[in-house]
């Protein structure tokens, strides 16, 4: 039981990262962004592609994020500067993305046990060299889902940060704050994928494999994680989105383990998670008094 | 001094709902000038001002601001010089950001928006000092989000906001139509005072005939895109309402209304 | 900090609590309990074949002599076809320290095996083309794998249309496994007279236009891979070329079932089976996953299904061939 708790946090926290992303754009942007999932694979597929060719383990993460930032920036400027809409500039990135990765990664891609990942190098051997290689992987993703997570809280209390949270919330006030809405929309864009393609790789390193169709359905899964996790505390004042988020992120896992370990059939799975979700949305509602968008 | 040169405005050009507004439009308004403006519906008091914040295309003309075209400016560029304040009361603040946070974004107006902190506890006192100019006890909900305020103190929080910086020109848009007559008396009060002590030069248009007869310097009527009506100084101390209205009246007249 | 301390402890918490009420309701609570061994089956999803692996699979421990709920228990699991939940499904597995993981087609084999490094729990694989691609062969895994047998559909093409010049493939760019099988039939066409028109397709979406494209360049008929993307819309492919009088040779007993109207294939059943023998090599500490190459089955029977043949008027009766009618 210890192990399975352990390994669900861990599933939690690499995929927070993708959820801190769509909590940018989805939550504070207020953008429906499908270049998710396009942006996940392809950070896991410039992992794959620089572990084969045993680069360091932590630069093919910041690799990740880099390329995970164009894919943002791409994204952004094609909605902002060609007036495109919002969710037809995600699918558009998306499916040229699916192309990229395959070209970038030849084809699904395998990393060898013999490859070192952040799980089984650097620091945490140093570190926990003993531990087992669950409880790195449960260390190391923490760690990382951490940092992010204060890098995040940190950024969004800057300057820059609260002019993103304006334009979600108001960018009629930006505009009359003589700051262009469609700069900060797509700096908004850049770190939401960034951290999205870092959680790729995360499980790219994890799994050791990519595969052309991990993207499929992650945005939905980010997206779950957010409502779940900002509805849970909606009420509680104290806990920053990102923590939300977080907790939102492992609370989903633990909901798919439990479904697995009841035996539920895979068919019945995703009418499980439907439920589920409509459920804390519901609740949620009630919370807040009552649906008000009726 | 801002002038408005030959604008000529068409909505919807090309199309079978093509209507022209503005055939040559023309205005002058000298710094320091507190213009109200008044007219029915449709006459283009918020085109002109859209027109002078850039927020709509304009077919042909000129607008200058100390004598610079700023025609080709985007509309965010515009408001380095330009505070505006809206009808609707939730479009100039943030509704889940803190009146902290609001004011600290307002206050950081033409500067540039880098990594350092968004909120500036040095200034909360400053900030504490403006809002309690309005006497609304704003000062005390620092910490409160903007989304739990009403209307008139949201509208209030936005005139502040608006004018925290130095500022040129105050746009003032029909800003006390949403609110209940007792709060549209205090922000229409406020307004006056906000103006006159920043010594800002503001445009305002309004439906309130009193509003207009008794604040500001000069005061500008509008039919269908003339200017049918423009009274300043002395004359303006003159006009009462009754005289407004009998203007009004006789266009309605012409109009067969 | 305070704060995040407690709100960690509080989503451990919740964590804990829910797997925790999960685990109850489940029989891996009786089997980590239990003396009996648990092999856990990771399915990547419902399908014809991977089922027929799976049925194979038990088959092949009943046929080694194991009896189930005596000597092993089974806890399968299906991820319908989601890397995700195939992801936690082998996590599941590895922390009730079941005897041994079968992973049934690639992505559930990477999600196995990666699961069961820490813990070094034997993985047992079928339904992988290329294991070796996949980075499957080294460490305590073991298994079997699904290698079309290429030459013997060559040669039964061959056979049934003596004249067919050019032979068309529709594949799906990132699966390496059709990769290699396009790879292997442009190498080996010429060998028996035919030239390979190969036609890539990035998402399943994009396969009728594909199907179009081929008829458009006069192929004489089509022969299919063990592709997903392609095998999920048979039907209207064979729809198009019934239309165009073009035959479609399938690389399965299972496409033939569909409408195709022969095929040289591999017994998925006869695949799982040899796979379930392995496994009760490995149950009973014969031999260990790790000292065990993996095994490519060579055998294929000839599926042929007489209705579309008449419909195309091929009458080239080969020799052995079962007949498959439609379900």
């Amino acid at each position: 039981m210890f192990d399975l708790i352990i390994s669900t946090l861990t599933q939690g926290f690499i995929y927070a990262l993708l959820s801190y992303g769509i909590y940018i754009t989805y939550k504070i942007l207020d953008f429906p962004d499908l270049t998710v999932d396009g942006s996940f694979p392809l950070g896991a597929a410039i992992a794959a592609v620089l572990l084969v060719k045993e680069v360091n383990p932590f630069v093919a993460l910041l690799a990740a994020i880099a390329v995970g930032a164009v894919a943002g920036l791409v994204t952004g400027v094609i909605h902002v500067k060609f007036g495109v809409r919002d969710l037809l500039a995600g699918i558009i990135t998306m499916t040229a993305l699916f192309s990229i990765n395959l070209q970038i990664a030849g084809s699904n891609l395998a990393v060898e046990r013999a490859i070192d990942t952040i799980f089984t190098s650097g620091p945490i051997i140093a570190v926990m060299g003993n531990a087992s290689l669950m409880m790195r992987k449960f260390v190391m993703s923490l760690i990382v889902a951490l940092i992010f997570k204060f890098i995040l809280d940190w950024y969004l209390s800057t300057k820059s940060g609260m002019l993103l949270r304006a334009v979600g919330d108001n960018s009629t006030l930006v505009t009359t704050l003589a700051k262009d809405k469609g700069v900060v929309k797509i700096v908004g864009l850049v770190i939401a994928n960034a951290l999205v393609a870092l959680s790729g790789a995360m499980v790219c390193m994890e799994q050791r494999a990519f595969s052309s169709t991990m993207g499929t359905g992650q945005m939905v899964f980010g997206l779950a994680a957010v409502i779940i996790g900002t509805t849970l505390f909606r009420k509680v004042s104290f806990v920053k989105g990102t923590t939300a988020v977080l907790v939102g992120s492992v609370f989903y896992k633990a909901c798919i383990q439990i479904a697995i370990s009841l035996g539920l059939p895979a068919n019945l799975m995703k009418l499980a998670t439907a439920v589920l979700f409509l459920i804390i949305l519901i609740l949620g509602n009630r919370q807040k008094g009552g649906a008000e968008h009726a | 001094m801002l002038e408005l040169k030959h604008i000529k405005k068409i909505y919807n050009p090309g199309t079978i709902s093509e209507t022209l507004l503005f055939e040559d439009f023309n205005l002058n308004v000298p710094d320091g000038e507190f213009v109200s403006i008044v007219g029915s519906n449709g006459s283009g008091k918020t085109s002109m001002l859209n027109i002078i914040c850039g927020s709509i295309p304009i077919q042909g003309g000129e607008v200058l601001i100390g004598g610079k075209d700023i025609a080709k400016m985007k509309d965010f560029q515009r408001y380095r010089t330009i505070g505006r304040v809206y009808q609707d009361p939730s479009a100039g603040t943030c509704p889940n950001l803190t009146m902290l946070e609001n004011m600290s974004l307002a206050d950081n107006k033409g500067k540039p928006f880098g990594l350092g902190r968004g909120v500036n506890k040095a200034r909360e006192d400053y900030y504490k000092e403006q809002l309690s100019i309005l006497g609304l006890g704003l000062e005390n909900k620092m910490n409160v989000k903007l989304g739990a305020l009403s209307g008139g103190q949201r509208q209030a929080a936005t005139l502040i906001m608006a004018t925290l910086t130095p500022i040129q020109f105050l746009i003032l848009d029909e800003h006390t139509a949403a609110l209940d007559p007792k709060t549209a008396d205090i922000i229409m009060e406020l307004t006056d005072k906000v103006v006159k002590e920043k010594k800002l030069t503001a445009m305002m248009v309004t439906h309130n005939l009193r509003y207009a007869t008794d604040y500001g310097s000069r005061l500008i009527m509008m039919d269908k895109g003339h200017i049918v009506f423009d009274k300043g100084g002395e004359e303006k101390a003159k006009t009462k309402v009754d005289d407004i209205l009998d203007i009004f009246t006789s266009i309605s007249i012409e109009c067969g209304n | 900090m305070k704060k995040f301390m407690a709100m960690t402890m509080a989503m451990v918490m919740t964590a804990m609590a829910l797997t925790g009420c999960g685990g109850g309701g489940s029989t891996n609570e009786d089997a980590a309990s239990g003396d009996v061994p648990v092999i856990g089956i990771n399915q990547y999803g419902q399908h014809a074949s991977l089922d027929n692996c799976r049925e194979g699979f038990l088959l092949g421990l009943e046929e080694a002599g194991l009896e189930e709920g005596v000597d092993y228990i089974i806890d399968y699991q299906n991820a319908g076809f989601d890397d995700n939940v195939t992801t936690q499904i082998a996590q599941n597995f590895s922390a009730n320290n079941v005897a041994l993981m079968c992973a049934i087609a690639t992505p559930s084999a990477t999600a196995c095996y990666a699961a069961a490094e820490d813990k070094d729990i034997p993985v047992i694989f079928t339904a992988i083309t290329d294991p070796e691609k996949a980075k499957l062969t080294s460490g305590n895994i073991t298994g079997t794998s699904d290698k079309l047998p290429i030459e013997g559909q060559l040669q039964l093409i061959r056979e049934m249309q003596p004249d067919a010049k050019t032979i068309g493939i529709l594949y799906t760019t990132s699966e390496p496994n059709s990769v290699s099988a396009v790879e292997e039939y442009q190498a080996k066409a010429a060998d028996y007279g035919f030239t390979i028109e190969a036609l890539g397709v990035m998402t399943q979406a994009e396969v009728n236009q594909a199907t179009d494209t081929l008829i458009s360049k006069g192929v004489d008929c089509f022969t299919n891979l063990t592709d997903n993307n392609v095998v999920g819309v048979l039907p209207s492919i064979l729809e198009k070329t019934n239309d165009a009088g073009i035959p479609v040779y399938g690389s399965e007993i299972e496409q033939v079932k569909l409408g195709c109207v022969a095929s040289a294939g591999i017994e998925y059943v006869a695949l799982g089976k040899q796979t379930g023998m392995m496994a009760a090599k490995i149950l009973r500490g014969e031999a260990a996953a790790a000292d065990m190459p993996y095994e490519t089955i060579t055998a294929f029977e000839i599926y042929e299904n007489p209705d579309a043949m008449s419909a195309l008027n091929l009458n080239t009766a080969v020799e052995n061939a079962i007949d498959v009618t439609a379900e």
